[in-house]
């Protein structure tokens, strides 16, 4: 069941329709756009490639691989999210941000109709986390921002301390702070 | 004896964990039945999650766990209101524990050792119900939250 048409448009920020993976973290669903990924990897075939590092200003960030000449850092969707700790089976890369984002499982992709605004009772973190939100089969579903995984300030962070990253041009994988 | 011009005010009756507060009408926008609630994780206090009402998603805000020390687990209806984001207002869902009740009345001064988000007490019966000062009560909790920011709800 999709909202009505007759929606406010104060409920609406983008009413164009858009493919969204659906996907796990810690049994939560979230949905992301279909376009801003890249690749699904399994962690297993990524692990070789995986350089491990610890960063204290980052803590949710603890590998990096390397994905077309770039570093990307992998980010733990359960840290990222403050969700309870589970096994992340895959990766997306996202493909405008250099970030790998570690989920549980894929469950599909959809179509959704909008994304709704997230309403201005939730003020904290999240309004970067989320574009907005997704009403799926009688489900409200966040709808993820790949911009939020890092701020500009982490990646600036990550840049310095990661193994062979410091030479990497900050052009792309930028989020605003 | 009453003047002319008296015009009494209009307060909904509510229940959360057995006790009783009242909200000025005026900010209520209808008692909605019994809904699925959605949640996500978020760091915002005193939200819990949405519903989807009348086509519209709509927070859900905790309030028994501020008012009464715990989160209600037999709520049965939730009270939409208004709630006030400087010029754009959102409707916002309160889950209650029984039906509500319009009542009229003149509100009186909170006493003063009553915290901000009672903005005054009306007469029902025998007995005076504090009524709730929606926004004082959101903002004291969210400042409270701040200093708390680890814990995560979903």
């Amino acid at each position: 069941m999709n909202l009505p048409a007759h929606v406010s448009a104060r409920t609406h920020r983008q009413r164009r329709p858009e493919q969204v993976i659906l996907f796990l973290v810690s049994g939560q669903s979230f949905a992301i756009a279909a376009d801003t990924v890249k690749e699904i990897r399994s962690t297993d075939s990524l692990a070789s490639a995986a350089i491990e590092f610890e960063s204290l200003e980052v803590p949710k960030v603890r590998h990096v691989i390397e994905r077309d000449r770039r570093m990307c850092y992998v980010v733990n969707g359960c840290s990222h999210f403050g969700l309870p700790v589970s096994r992340p089976a895959l990766a997306l890369v996202l493909r405008q941000f250099r970030v790998a984002f570690l989920v549980d499982s894929v469950d599909r992709i959809a179509e959704i109709p909008a994304v709704y605004a997230l309403p201005l009772a939730f003020s904290g973190e999240e309004r970067t986390w989320y574009r907005g939100l997704a009403y799926i089969e009688d489900h409200v579903i966040p709808v993820v921002h790949p911009g939020g995984f890092l701020t500009r300030e982490q990646f600036e962070q990550l840049d310095r301390l990661a193994p062979g990253a410091a030479a990497q041009p900050h052009a792309e994988g930028v989020a605003p702070a | 004896m009453i003047p002319a011009a008296y015009v009494p005010d209009s307060f909904v009756l509510l229940q959360l964990g057995g006790r009783r507060f009242a909200l000025p009408a005026s900010r209520i926008a209808e008692l909605s039945p019994p809904l699925p609630m959605h949640t996500f994780p978020h760091t915002s206090a005193l939200v819990s999650g949405v519903i989807v009402r009348r086509s519209r998603i709509v927070p859900v805000y905790d309030a028994s766990s501020l008012l009464v020390g715990a989160r209600s687990s037999t709520h049965r209806f939730y009270l939409i209101a208004r709630r006030e984001f400087g010029n754009a207002s959102e409707l916002s869902a309160i889950p209650v524990d029984g039906e509500c009740e319009l009542i009229t009345g003149e509100m009186q001064p909170r006493a003063p050792e009553q915290p901000a988000y009672v903005a005054g007490r009306v007469a029902v019966g025998d007995e005076f119900v504090d009524v709730l000062d929606f926004e004082a009560l959101v903002a004291q909790h969210q400042t409270a939250g701040d200093a708390d920011r680890t814990e995560v709800p979903s």
